[in-house]
């Protein structure tokens, strides 16, 4: 099957959709707040639900790729190992918030909305460092000594 | 009624992680075993040595001239004795290379080629 699919290419292609478009959603959710008394503000309230879904969506594949790839180690050691301590919990709080999401649409309570921004940004910072790690293997041979 | 959609979309959202996590880690570690079963390197210490001797063959073709005849390392490249990293990673490696620093040898070696290489840097922690 390795011999087919060009996994590390792969992989490098898929992860990007999830990295930008939950950073993009959780941007327009703020931008949302931030502006809500302005005319645009839905608008980018159901920019950001479908920017999410998408990520959702993405990061399947992003994570079938990545097992197919590491030939289904999902720890490892070094920056590999850094990589996935990352890796699971934004792809769990993902799937959890974009489902949450498409459940509850506009019916949100205050604090449910500061809830959700809250693990929004929990969620894109915890991405972007596994994305950090994620080049690092590539950039600088991983945790090799 | 606002309360009762989030509260459910939150319960939905959480079970849906839990589930898809779940699976994705069993269905990795089925993955995983499967992939180790079929391992040449476990099959028979003959073979095991057979793969590590193919492996320290190209080792010594494309990548003793930087890293050392031993592998301890050269002017430009480090050493290869214990590396921190798993066979998958280290086979990342050789095929995607390190830009700016090492080459890659994806159109060079097969699956197979680097599997062997892989196996011989495993003999040297």
């Amino acid at each position: 099957m390795n011999l087919l699919i060009p996994w590390d290419k792969l992989h490098g292609a898929m992860t990007h959709f999830p990295i930008a478009l939950l950073l993009f959603s959780t941007a327009c959710d703020f931008a949302s707040v931030a502006f809500n008394k302005l005319a645009f503000a839905r608008e980018l309230r159901i920019v950001s639900l479908y920017a999410l879904v998408f990520a959702a969506l993405a990061s399947l594949g992003a994570v079938v790729s990545g097992i197919a790839l590491t030939k289904g180690d999902l720890w490892g050691r070094g920056n590999f190992g850094w990589h996935h301590r990352f890796v699971w919990p934004a792809f769990g709080l993902l799937l959890a918030l974009a489902v949450w999401r498409l459940v509850a649409r506009e019916a949100m309570s205050r604090f449910g909305l500061y809830l959700y921004l809250t693990l929004m940004l929990l969620a894109s910072g915890l991405i972007a460092v596994a994305g950090y790690f994620g080049g690092e293997i590539l950039l600088s041979g991983g945790g090799a000594p | 009624m606002t309360f009762t959609r989030e509260i459910k979309g939150a319960i939905a959202g959480g079970l849906t992680s839990l589930l898809i996590l779940i699976v994705t880690f069993v269905a990795a570690g089925i993955y995983k075993d499967r992939r180790v079963m079929e391992d040449p390197f476990r099959t028979s210490p003959l073979a095991a040595q057979n793969l590590s001797a193919k492996g320290r063959t190209l080792f010594f073709q494309s990548c003793a001239h930087c890293h050392g005849r031993d592998a301890d390392g050269g002017e430009d490249a480090p050493s290869l004795h214990k590396l921190q990293i798993s066979g998958a990673h280290m086979a990342l490696v050789i095929k995607s290379g390190i830009k700016g620093e090492m080459p890659t040898f994806s159109k060079k070696y097969s699956d197979q080629d680097i599997a062997t290489i892989v196996a011989y840097l495993k003999t040297l922690n």
